[in-house]
């Protein structure tokens, strides 16, 4: 059951009660575990090791399974490129929504710099509007060095910092010819 | 390893009802994969906001892990609507909502807090993050704000992103 406090038992701004509107209550409800477990939970709950282990080994096993559907979404960005940058509004919302999955998973699957330029992707589309679709040549850089990336996955780390830097540059440089043509 | 009650264990998380929002399958399966291997038995799967707002009210679960950016209706609007409903048919008002997102910037972590998210996790997402965010989802007493229109974590209070 909910128990009611004063606002001067809890954390954060709220606990100087002296701004805080007649009709704000302040409420401390049991954690699950305490639900849960009644009077056999005492807290702090112990982090198990075990599961951490096994938890990272379940990540392990899907990494292959990953990788072969990392290959076809890559595949699928280089055909929906060239429609997408034509205007067709279908093509634009599914290599985006495969950019922002691969700016999701990738890095949790052993490829951090997919991730990274799938995000750098993303970030440019999330705001570029119409104008950054037509001129295609950001996404076709973005596109490729996904692809490049996960062809060759050894690549030096500082390469592929540069190839990010050169990206964003890029992105930079679009937006300024957007703002100048107005 | 000495298990127990009060260990974050398979024994413990047997006892949790969580519910994916989720619109990326691959992501679902690996939030579903992983909340297996802790041992959660009992994982209700959505993929947007509204189904989500749904299986809320009908599965009653403990947690809810959600995506931020979902269409017709995102993360952030259910959460609002789960915090603005109260008691919605039984369903716990003060289940524990945790964002995974891909945006990290500060004012989409404030906009998550302000709806009523309880934690934020910054995708690309790791066992680790994922394991620590749900313990202290689930061990942690729950400090709630209450007023008209709004039952849900103190949108005042200090909120950044889990990082991996």
């Amino acid at each position: 059951m909910p128990e009611r406090r004063t606002p001067s038992r809890l954390g954060g701004q709220d606990r100087n009660g002296d701004d805080t509107p007649p009709d704000v209550r302040f409420i401390r409800v049991p954690s699950i575990a305490e639900r849960k477990l009644g009077r056999e939970y005492v807290a702090p709950m112990r982090l198990d090791p075990r599961v951490l282990d096994q938890m990272q080994e379940t990540i392990r096993g899907l990494e292959t399974k990953y990788a072969e559907a990392l290959k076809s979404q890559v595949s699928m960005l280089q055909i929906l490129v060239e429609p997408a940058c034509k205007g067709d509004t279908e093509a634009r919302g599914r290599l985006y929504s495969l950019a922002h999955d691969m700016r999701g998973l990738a890095g949790t699957f052993g490829h951090p710099m997919v991730g990274r330029f799938a995000d750098s992707l993303c970030g440019y589309l999330e705001n570029c509007e119409s104008e950054g679709w037509k001129d295609g040549t950001v996404i076709v850089f973005h596109v490729d060095a996904i692809r490049d990336a996960i062809e060759n996955p050894k690549t030096d780390a500082a390469v592929t910092m540069e190839t990010l830097d050169a990206l964003e540059r890029l992105i930079e440089a679009s937006r300024r010819d957007r703002r100048k043509r107005g | 390893m000495n298990g127990g009650p009060t260990s974050a264990d398979p024994d413990f998380f047997g006892h949790l009802k969580v519910l994916i929002v989720e619109d990326s399958v691959e992501m679902r399966n690996l939030l579903t994969a992983l909340l297996e291997t802790m041992g959660v038995a009992d994982i209700v799967q959505t993929r947007d906001g509204k189904s989500g707002l749904a299986a809320f009210a009908r599965h009653k679960p403990d947690i809810i892990i959600t995506d931020g950016a979902m269409m017709p209706m995102d993360g952030y609007e259910m959460t609002r609507a789960i915090r603005a409903a109260g008691d919605a048919e039984g369903a716990n008002p003060d289940v524990p909502i945790l964002m995974i997102s891909g945006h990290v910037g500060r004012d989409k972590v404030t906009h998550a807090r302000d709806q009523g998210v309880t934690d934020y996790i910054a995708k690309p997402l790791s066992a680790d993050t994922l394991y620590k965010a749900i313990v202290a989802a689930v061990s942690k007493p729950i400090h709630f704000v209450e007023k008209p229109g709004y039952r849900g974590p103190s949108p005042r209070r200090s909120l950044d992103a889990r990082r991996s």
